[in-house]
């Protein structure tokens, strides 16, 4: 049991960043409030650090237990991606949240009053929501990760609603909690269906409890079929895939931007995750495994839907948060390709694609919540027209993120996307993958306007009224974000390593129970010498 | 990077694995590195001085002080050299597998391969590059401030490219630093694109290189696909064994050497694709001096001399490159006699000279081509630099009927007798460089057995006579005679109060780069006579050494097409025979009958544009009053109406084409299919967005709708078999 807590440190730092934020935004102390990203960050760099060291842990899996969780090293590339992220993301966050009423307060017109500030909350939530992810991979039994998916969630909804103070967040937020625990409450009906075919909680147990019912009958049956397809359904929430995508537009647009950079990516992630530690359960990992048909279907019809209907939805916004907000739909389509390719080379792909993702996202967002227009967010694509000539740090960083989502060689999500179709080709889906190219291009509409508008554009009446704000932690995130999509590229094939690494199932495992060091690739400094 | 069973198919099954080659694998030598970076350091800093606007000569002295640095490097790694040569892996640039066997991999890493080839090129490419950046410090002095920065970044890009192109292990990186020089030689003809001439030869020379480049990239993707490796030394030691030469039978192996050559002749000029050379001195004449014609040109022999074992397994593909070789050297020399602007006469010449090379690979002595290369580059970089001088002190004339007697005037002397001393050697003049190592490749024309080989080296020997008369007609012309100048029409800053134009001479930096290369060129001669190391066999000196190391060599024994006892790729002194030519050895007899045939065209130079300048006139009148004979200084004038043949031939169509694919394009691809297709989506998201109407109970309601759908479907799926049987 202490074994089990220790795999757990870099969850109890955050945790105890989470706190520390609490605390530390309840200061009458302005200065002493405005380190709350810092402490951020720092949590993230301990949690990082924490998982270094879980993770170098001589026989780790005979810690869990053998097989105990489906999928043991996802959080040794899951952890510093969040990390990561999650630094980029707060930079993002950074001097956001009360700002009417720390500058009220900076002022003069009104004392402190620590019932009054959100800050702390807000970073605590934010670092909360970042644990309920890295607790996502490490689930051993349902009953975790519908916690951990959960503690993901729930921290957004309050994030959304204190995020900013006007009635468009409140009703993103209204909106966003509702069809949330709906979606909840599906998955976890599902989740209820399956325990009742298999009789276990345990993600592993019921593994074995399918496959040998597979290998009796041919079938793993039709309540746990349906168990899995609810589940899977609703877990499509986090990730807003279809046909559980159609919050996101509503939500996205009213959330203000820096918290829209963030649902964006975590629950998404989170999801993704979740899913593929539930299919795990049909031991399709294992020596002839394969998805029962109807998870098959069921999958592919969601990525082909998810995809299409988010580009062809974001085909006709002029809004560019909507926009975004129906990009990140069909990205969620291109993610779900990676999961059907299946363990190895496809969760592979998933990983390095959600980390484009992330960064490109997250430095879009960076670039709205860097620019005001009459106190107001910038919202219209056509504020955009221009920007270089004013501000051509935010519009190479819009171009830049905008090209990496659209997949425009050399940066990271063009890698990103060429992993998952080679994926996809690998494991027979050229259909989807053609599904998914020609999404690419319909994609390529409104991307390239992102890219065109601001660099080529000429500025208009409405762009001309646009500036820059002052804060400092935006441009950086964006900064940071698209050196990163230039420069990992670089790092691809480490970075492969390591994913390949860490999306070992935890059936390779009992066949390799003695040795824990990655088998090396092949690739490797062959050099003949 | 794996990737789980991906399968790529291959044409070439079965090649065994391929065990380690015989070159050492170096870590302690990453220092080797440098040469690389130095450049690249250069050119972040020159931009940075772009950025910054510096109006300080800061990028010339940055830039050559990393070139140098890049220069004492490579000799550095030349006194640390032991054969055969050595690996220095720098870093994992694209290293993938996807399975066990030999040819499931593929390995094209940022590593360097150093034998006593590329350390001969690399030595002269860095060297040469240094000298004439500092030559360009002060010839670019008009424009500090301006592009000052530019140009200096320019060089530094194609540095970079230049070294990664010789210093590769790999024919992916070669291909990059291909591709590099390319863009660099793009960028510094274009270099003063406000003149409408200078980008439409940098856009001729981008375009004319592309072909080659095709060639270039379908000859590595073929490589690949049949021997299953890009990497020299891997790609050696499967040619060099027997058993597998004769697994690689098929089309691909007799294709490669085409398109390899193909690209050759695209960026070393030669026919069909030499049209870009001349128009290139479009750009600054450092540039002309350094990338087109000492450096960047030469990269097509060096490709062919180091993909040689590839030449060697399709024998007629080495013919074909002396024919060119030797044509295009008749070709360019006849056209250099009758052209009026200097720097455009030493173009042909340079192409012609490069002609010559490819001759030299042809006839199975790469080490006569090695050698002029390396010759050329000094005494053709040379009178490139004294040209420049010349256009730089007479605001830009280059007119040879325009300029006498330079050498009377104060302060052109220098300028005067280094251009003697280049203009000597390229005409192989007795005992200079250019002499020796013309020498080389013409003997080789005699001895090797090949179709028509003779009749190449009468043709060779006929060029060689031409070229005399056109390098001495340009020196006799412009630094002898009585002094009388013109100037031309780029003034900066030259004029007194009265208009009155002064030339003005060149300082320092100039002079000092003129002297060290005339010395340079001088010097090149002695490696000839320096003994040989490797084995005493061999003549040539210290330049076959340099060849006999490396891939150059011939690889692959008894598998010579002509003569076995040339398998060295140079001749050994004693014990084997020879063809004769007037019943002499061929070496001996060509010292003899090219230093006549040289003397004859430097008389006939002095006699027409020295001693009688107007019969020069005269004849010329005459000729073209002939029928019979006026077509033939009318077509050398004209360049043999090549680029009309060009015009007619390949762009009239091609415009016409593209007009038909642009009105194609833009009424039916565009009218019809683009813009109709564009509507559906978007017809489709109209249609779609009244379900977006925002209300959470009409959310929830498609939701779980579309959840109970997808769940409904299955079960009815699961309950009466799937459409179409399985999935």
């Amino acid at each position: 049991m202490i074994d089990r807590l220790w795999f757990l440190l870099p969850e109890l730092i955050m945790l105890g960043g989470a706190i520390a934020c609490a605390i530390v935004g309840l200061s009458r102390d302005a200065g002493f409030r405005r380190t709350l990203p810092a402490v951020v960050i720092l949590t993230l760099i301990a949690a990082y650090a924490g998982s270094l060291a879980v993770y170098q842990t001589p026989n780790l899996e005979a810690a869990l237990g053998a097989g105990a969780v489906a999928l043991p090293w996802l959080g040794s590339v899951v952890i510093p991606m969040v990390a990561l992220i999650g630094t980029v993301l707060v930079l993002v966050q950074a001097g956001f949240v009360d700002r009417g009423y720390e500058s009220a307060v900076a002022s003069g017109t009104v004392r402190f009053d620590p019932l009054r500030s959100a800050r702390g909350e807000y970073y605590a939530f934010f670092l909360l929501s970042l644990a309920g992810l890295m607790l996502t991979c490490e689930a051993p039994d349902l009953i975790w990760l519908f916690l951990a998916l959960e503690l993901t969630s729930l921290p957004t909804y309050i994030m959304v609603a204190i995020g900013r103070s006007d009635r468009r967040s409140q009703e993103a937020a209204m909106k966003y909690f509702f069809l949330g625990a709906l979606a909840a409450a599906i998955f976890l009906f599902g989740f209820a269906m399956l325990y009742g075919a298999t009789g276990t909680m345990e993600l592993v147990a019921m593994k074995d409890v399918l496959v040998a019912r597979a290998a009796d009958t041919g079938s793993i049956g039709s309540l746990a079929t349906v168990g899995l397809l609810v589940a899977l359904i609703g877990v499509g929430f986090k990730l807003a895939a279809a046909p559980l995508h159609l919050y996101a537009p509503d939500v996205y647009e009213g959330a203000a931007a820096p918290v829209t950079a963030f649902i964006a990516f975590v629950p998404k992630a989170g999801g993704a995750i979740a899913i593929m530690l539930l299919l795990s359960v049909t031991g399709w990992a294992g020596e002839g495994g394969s998805l029962p048909p109807a998870v098959l279907v069921t999958l592919w019809v969601m990525s082909a839907l998810t995809m299409t209907l988010g580009n062809i939805g974001a085909l006709l916004q002029t809004n560019v948060k909507r926009m975004l907000a129906y990009s990140s739909i069909a990205h969620s389509g291109y993610i779900l390709i990676g999961i059907i390719a299946g363990p190895g080379a496809g969760f592979a792909a998933v990983l390095i694609y959600l980390l484009a993702y992330g960064l490109g996202n997250t430095a879009t967002f960076s670039v709205l919540a860097g620019l005001r227009r009459g106190g107001e967010e910038v919202e219209r694509i056509e504020d955009l027209a221009g920007l270089r000539e004013r501000h051509p740090g935010l519009a190479w960083a819009m171009a830049i993120s905008a090209g990496s989502l659209l997949g425009f060689p050399p940066l990271l999500g063009f890698w990103g996307k060429v992993l998952l179709f080679i994926a996809g080709v690998v494991s027979g889906q050229l259909v989807l993958v053609i599904i998914a190219g020609v999404n690419s291009a319909i994609s390529a509409w409104y991307y390239l306007r992102l890219i065109a508008l601001p660099l080529t554009g000429s500025p208009t009446g409405s762009s001309r009224a646009v500036e820059g704000r002052r804060t400092f932690g935006p441009r950086l995130a964006g900064v940071l974000a698209c050196v990163l999509l230039i420069g990992l590229p670089l790092l691809l094939e480490p970075m492969l390593r390591e994913v390949d690494a860490a999306v070992r199932d935890v059936d390779s495992m009992r066949v390799d129970m003695t040795s824990i060091e990655p088998p090396a690739s092949p690739g490797d400094y062959d050099l003949p010498g | 990077m794996m990737l789980h069973g991906l399968h790529v198919p291959l044409m070439s099954t079965g090649v065994p694995a391929v065990p380690a080659a015989d070159v050492i694998v170096a870590p302690d030598l990453a220092w080797a590195g440098l040469i690389l970076l130095l450049p690249l350091v250069s050119l972040v800093l020159c931009g940075l001085c772009a950025a910054f606007r510096v109006r300080s000569k800061l990028p010339a002295v940055i830039t050559s002080a990393a070139l140098a640095g890049a220069f004492v490097t490579s000799v550095m790694l030349y006194l640390n050299y032991t054969p055969p040569g050595e690996v220095v892996h720098l870093l994992d640039w694209i290293n993938v597998s996807w399975g066990s066997g030999a040819i499931d991999s593929f390995a094209a890493n940022f590593s360097l391969y150093i034998d006593s080839l590329s350390l001969l090129w690399i030595m002269f490419v860095t060297g040469l590059g240094t000298l004439i950046t500092i030559y360009a410090s002060e010839y670019m002095e008009p424009d500090l401030g301006k592009g000052y920065a530019r140009f200096f970044a320019g060089v530094s890009v194609f540095l970079f490219a230049m070294a990664s192109l010789v210093l590769s292990d790999n024919l992916l990186m070669l291909y990059l630093g291909w591709e590099g020089v390319g863009f660099a030689s793009y960028w510094l003809i274009g270099y003063y694109y406000q003149r409408p001439s200078a980008v439409a030869a940098a856009k001729k020379a981008f375009i004319v290189n592309r072909i080659g480049d095709l060639g270039l990239a379908l000859a590595v993707y073929l490589i690949w696909v049949t021997f299953g490796t890009v990497q020299y030394d891997e790609l050696t030691t499967v040619l060099q064994h027997e058993d597998w030469r004769t697994s690689f039978e098929g089309w691909t192996t007799s294709a490669i050497p085409y398109l390899l050559m193909l690209a050759a002749f695209g960026k070393s000029a030669q026919l069909p694709l030499y049209v870009w050379l001349p128009d290139a001195m479009e750009g600054p004449t450092p540039v002309s001096a350094l990338i087109h014609a000492a450096t960047m040109v030469t990269a097509g022999i060096y490709l062919v001399a180091r993909t040689y074992p590839l030449f060697m397994l399709e024998p007629t593909s080495l013919h074909v490159v002396a024919w060119v070789g030797g044509l295009t050297a008749l070709l360019a020399a006849t056209i250099g006699m009758a052209q009026y602007d200097i720097k455009r006469i030493m173009a042909y010449s340079t192409v012609s000279q490069l002609g010559y090379m490819f001759l030299g690979l042809g006839v199975l002595t790469t080490y006569g081509a090695a050698y002029h290369v390396f010759t050329h580059a000094f005494f053709k970089a040379l009178l490139f630099l004294t040209c420049g001088a010349i256009m730089h002190g007479f605001a830009g004339q280059l007119d040879l009927r325009k300029l006498s007697g330079l050498r009377h005037l104060p302060g052109w002397r220098i300028t005067s007798w280094t251009m003697l001393i280049g203009a000597l050697c390229l005409a192989g003049f007795p005992f200079t460089s250019g002499y020796f190592s013309k020498d080389a490749i013409l003997a080789e024309a005699f001895v090797t057995q090949g179709p028509g080989f003779r009749v190449l080296g009468w043709l060779a020997i006929l060029t060689a006579g031409l070229t005399a008369y056109y390098t001495f007609r340009v020196w006799f012309r412009v630094c002898a005679g009585p002094a009388a100048y013109e100037a031309g029409d780029e003034h900066h800053g030259d004029e007194d109060h009265s208009g009155h134009f002064h030339p003005h001479a060149p300082r320092l930096a100039i002079n000092a780069v003129l002297v060290i290369l005339a010395i340079g060129a001088l010097v090149a001669a002695l490696p000839y006579f320096m003994s040989n190391q490797a084995d005493e066999r061999l003549v040539g000196g210290w330049v076959a050494d340099m060849v006999h190391d490396s891939t150059a060599r011939e690889g692959i024994p008894g598998f010579h097409p002509g003569d076995p006892a040339h398998a060295g790729g140079h001749h050994h002194a004693d014990g084997h025979a020879h063809g004769h030519i007037l019943g002499m050895d061929p070496h001996v007899a060509m010292y003899w009958i090219s230093g006549t045939v040289g003397m004859v065209g430097l008389l006939l130079a002095a006699w027409l544009h020295l001693w009688r300048r107007d019969h020069a006139d005269a004849l010329r009148r005459w000729m073209r009053s002939r029928v019979w004979i006026g077509w033939l200084p009318r077509a050398m004038e004209r360049k043999w109406y090549v680029d009309e043949f060009y015009h007619a031939i390949i762009r009239a169509p091609l415009w016409i084409l593209g007009h038909v694919c642009h009105a194609f394009d833009r009424f039916i691809i565009d009218g019809i299919f683009v813009d109709g297709l564009a509507r559906v989506p978007r017809g489709v998201a109209r249609w779609l967005q009244p379900l977006q109407a925002g209300a959470v109970q009409s959310l929830a309601v498609v939701m779980v709708g579309g959840t109970m759908i997808i769940l409904l479907l299955m079960a009815l799926f699961m309950q009466f078999g799937w459409p179409g049987g399985s999935i």
